[in-house]
């Protein structure tokens, strides 16, 4: 099977052979060589997909201002009580962008406006992610009567509008970024629970699966040693896929007035934008950044997405 | 192997499908931010295809009911304004009282008896005459009627008896004397139709139509959140409006309406939620447009929960014990920085807060001394905290002698961008107190608010003319009679020496004492420090010259036109001449917009049809 040249799983077999010898150095350090060149093997091949190199430039161009936000914009870019500027200001050389209804500095703001849209998005496709792959590997792992219930409850999900859902969740809780985490993490985790479980069902088929078992290894010790390591380029992928999908929802979320009003977001700077009425005055500077950093690292995290599935799943792409 | 395939074969769509979503997403954003509107040709609002002159407002606020017997809101009790005669009006020059279906009224000198002369010039809109006899069963309906007491019941509390000993003559016998026997904002309904209805806190009185009325204006037709509709009635006593036919259309987002309004599609758009300070300065500067920034009858402030409590004594919701200090709410109130407020918020659209009645109502307004004013004061505000026991500790957080740091819930509205934007600076200056703060920004803040589940939120009411109403509301009688009932009352105040006041000026008939007293009241209340009032923020709304010529504003001098008391604006809007329809909003910004949009769009339709080239190999 094809997965089986991606140095991950590899690994994990000389970890468990390794257990059993006496101390020695050299499996461990056999082992680093290997996934150093598994990284290297990824990479140059990553490195023939143009858009992919693209989203990732992209991403790095502004991931890095977000991370060094404080250092860029000061830690007091947000204050309400001593912005620099009076209220919508137009676009000058002091303020880029122009200024928001507090007088604040757009491009500051839209520069701390990344760290939360990033870590919301981050955070909630880990979660989601989470959610799904643990579904899945059990309900494959486990078939039956669990698997099952468990895919019902996949279906009954995946069938429910997401943010609608999102919505209410989000209504219902307190207003605050973990609340959007959590609403956004618990109504997208379907998919990847059914890409999972068909991942798992496939692996779970092979030899040495059972060859494993006879050799005494438990459901626990197939799960994560043999199965989680193989559907781990899947679960890679769908991360960074489904990150992409999670900035929109929680822009969406935001701009719709559900998310916490006191926190600075790109999804939040167009709900106060719309509410400031800048839509009808024509303070482009208060709409359009945000909106364009939005579309952008969406599209972004869909490059880099599709080229890491293509580079880690053989069937869909150029690695040989 | 099949699963794999099913894994490789749905990957594709949903990639594309983000790509489009990306590229309509920047698209939108694009257009979004083009204000100005791509028709260029104002339509003509004013005038239908059949010369008929309509005069179109641009409305937000849903109807609660069109019956008069249960319509609270704003926009209902407007309409029934236009559609029913009250006993008395308000002169829009300066709020004064002026006969409305009765001509003229006086009380016997026990104070307890009045009586109006109703007029015979007055018909319903299906011919019949107006009468005594109408009004005498409006309110004893309302009296005897639990369902038909919803609205308006308040006003009738104190009515022991009600005649009419003719059809001129309107006799009401009181238990105790009434101040607000001129100002009694009841519609009078016509008895032969209204007879019929069944159960009162039912009927909503939006079936049939048009509706019997004997106003400026005949509801002929409703449809909820979508539109109102009125004709002109030329039977008018007072005379008949300009305009033929009056709408209120919803637009649920007030840019949509600056855009209609823009466009001509609709003449009036109502500052109810205000114009935001952005689109009256954009508005400002169109031609055939005119901005009204009039001194609102609103307040705005930051109610404190008192410890709410039912009639019966029982306790209910969870207000923070250290807000019974008083210490602690005046501290709170002077870290408050009212001009700031006006400057940033409001961006002065509004009056800095004083008193609990706006100045616009002179005879009323009042206004704190040097030494009664909390003043913006941190330091101060800081040290009065330090008195009442809650002093900084390691952290910088005030705590209390429980050891617990004070944090404040603040009820706001999600939907009032004003609310998030003070709470805002509240979390920041009352931060530097070392006060924690917490904004519980809600669409439904009925419902924590009734069960007195808050620390502070954020509160406001229009003022009538006669005050009554907004002071009756923070009264011991207006709590709920036990935690499950609802209750007339604002934030549960209720102080003993409040309603004594109270009480004194309902029973006051000279103008000015009672006046002095509702002073009183207002110095009490501030004093408490429960209602703290922030500003009194401005009615800004705008109209378009070429659809409207002139139109009254109440009160004349610097006045609001939407949500009146009184028909005014509507029953006096001259249509203008429609022959100049004057050039459309200035074009280069929509080229331009154009020009931008169609590049953006043209890079990313190059870029995914790239992205597909490339990928075209990669899948085979």
């Amino acid at each position: 099977m094809t997965t089986e040249n991606t140095g991950v799983r590899k690994t994990a077999g000389d970890d468990t052979a390794a257990a059993g010898k006496p101390p020695s150095v050299r499996p461990r350090a056999l082992a680093w060589q290997r996934r150093r060149a598994s990284a290297a093997r990824f990479w140059r091949t990553y490195r023939t997909h143009r858009a992919g190199v693209f989203g990732l430039a992209v991403l790095t161009l502004f991931a890095l201002p977000a991370l060094a936000a404080p250092l860029l914009t000061g830690s007091d870019a947000a204050d309400v009580t001593d912005a620099p500027g009076a209220p919508l200001e137009s676009p000058s050389a002091e303020f880029p962008f122009g200024t928001d209804r507090f007088g604040r500095n757009l491009l500051a703001l839209v520069i701390r406006g990344a760290r939360v849209s990033l870590l919301v998005g981050l955070l909630a496709a880990v979660l989601s992610v989470a959610i799904g792959t643990l579904i899945g590997v059990t309900a494959g792992h486990f078939r039956g009567w669990y698997a099952t219930v468990m895919m019902r409850i996949t279906d009954w999900f995946l069938v429910m509008p997401t943010l609608v859902l999102a919505i209410a969740l989000a209504t219902v809780m307190s207003r605050s970024l973990l609340t959007v985490v959590v609403a956004i993490g618990v109504t997208t985790w379907p998919t990847t629970a059914r890409l999972v479980r068909a991942q798992t069902l496939a692996v779970e088929t092979r030899p040495y699966i059972e060859r494993a078992r006879a050799l005494g290894g438990g459901h626990w010790h197939v799960m994560t040693r043999h199965v989680l390591p193989n559907v781990m380029p899947l679960v890679l992928a769908q991360t960074t896929l489904i990150i992409s999908s999670a900035i929109l929802a929680e822009a969406t979320l935001a701009f719709l007035g559900l998310g916490d009003p006191t926190v600075v977001s790109w999804g939040g700077l167009l709900q106060d934008a719309r509410e400031a009425g800048a839509v009808s005055a024509g303070h482009w500077g208060y709409l359009v950044p945000p909106g364009i950093a939005i579309a952008v690292v969406a599209l972004a995290f869909t490059l880099c997405g599709r080229t890491v599935e293509s580079v880690l799943n053989p069937r869909l792409g150029v690695s040989r | 192997m099949d699963t794999n395939d099913q894994y490789g074969g749905r990957r594709r769509i949903p990639g594309r499908a983000r790509l489009v979503m990306a590229a309509c997403a920047a698209a939108l954003t694009l257009t979004a931010g083009l204000a100005t509107p791509l028709d260029p040709a104002p339509r003509q609002a004013a005038a239908a295809d059949d010369g008929k002159k309509v005069l179109t407002v641009a409305v937000a606020q849903s109807v609660d009911s069109l019956s008069p017997f249960l319509a609270v809101r704003l926009l209902s009790t407007s309409i029934h304004r236009l559609t029913y005669e009250y006993l008395t009006n308000y002169d829009p020059e300066d709020n004064r009282v002026i006969p409305g279906l009765a001509t003229e009224w006086k009380s016997s000198p026990d104070k307890l008896t009045w009586t109006y002369t109703i007029r015979s010039d007055s018909r319903w809109s299906d011919g019949e005459q107006a009468t005594a006899e109408d009004a005498a069963w409006t309110f004893n309906t309302m009296m005897t009627d639990e369902g038909a007491a919803t609205a308006n019941g308040s006003f009738v509390a104190n009515f022991e008896k009600v005649t009419a000993p003719s059809p001129t003559e309107l006799v009401i016998r009181l238990k105790k004397p009434q101040a607000t026997m001129t100002a009694l904002d009841v519609p009078i309904v016509p008895r032969h139709v209204w007879e019929k209805v069944g159960d009162y806190s039912k009927f909503n009185n939006d079936k049939e139509f048009p509706v019997v009325g004997n106003g400026p204006f005949v509801l002929t037709g409703y449809k909820a959140d979508s539109y109102v509709r009125l004709k002109a009635n030329k039977d008018f006593w007072r005379g008949a409006p300009k305009f033929d036919e009056l709408v209120f259309r919803y637009y649920k987002d007030q840019d949509a309406a600056v855009s209609a309004l823009r466009k001509g599609e609709v003449s009036f758009v109502a500052g109810s939620p205000s114009l935001t300070p952005a689109q009256a300065a954009s508005l400002r500067t169109e031609k055939n447009i005119r901005v009204n920034d009039a001194p609102g009858r609103r307040f705005y402030a930051l109610a404190t929960n008192p410890g709410a409590r039912a009639k019966n004594g029982e306790r209910m919701g969870d207000g923070h014990p250290s807000l019974l200090d008083r210490r602690v709410r005046h501290a709170l109130f002077m870290a408050v920085d009212r001009k700031t407020i006006i400057d940033k918020v409001f961006q002065g659209h509004a009056v800095e807060g004083a008193g609990y009645i706006p100045p616009r109502f002179s005879q009323y307004f009042w206004k704190p001394s040097a030494e009664q004013e909390l003043a913006y004061d941190p330091a101060g505000a800081a040290r009065l905290l330090d008195r009442a026991g809650y002093r900084k500790n390691g952290d910088g957080e005030r705590v209390g002698e429980d050891g617990k740091p004070l944090t404040y819930r603040i009820l706001c509205h999600a939907t009032d961008p004003n609310d998030k934007a003070i709470g805002q600076y509240l979390q920041e200056w009352w931060g530097d107190l070392g006060i924690g703060v917490t904004l519980d920004c809600l669409d439904n803040v009925t419902d924590p608010w009734l069960a007195g589940e808050y620390d502070l939120a954020f509160d406001g009411w229009s003022v009538n003319p006669d005050p009554d109403f907004v002071l009756s509301i923070h009264t011991c009688a207006a709590l709920p009679a036990t935690p499950k009932d609802t209750g007339a009352t604002d934030n549960f105040i209720c102080d003993e020496k409040y309603d004594e006041l109270y009480a004194r000026q309902l029973a006051e008939y000279d103008p000015e004492k009672r006046a002095g007293i509702v002073k009183q009241l207002q110095s009490r209340l501030y004093d408490l420090g429960y209602m703290n009032v922030m500003a009194y923020p401005n009615a800004v709304e705008a109209y378009r010259t070429d659809q409207i010529e002139s139109i009254t504003t109440m009160p004349a001098k610097a006045g609001n036109i939407y949500g009146q008391d009184g028909y005014w604006s509507w029953w006096s809007a001259v249509p203008a001449d429609s022959g100049d329809t004057g050039g459309g909003p200035s074009s280069t910004g929509v080229v331009a917009g154009i020009v931008g949009g169609a590049v953006v769009l043209a890079g990313l339709g190059a870029f995914v049809a790239m992205r597909r080239r490339a990928t075209a190999e990669d899948r085979e």
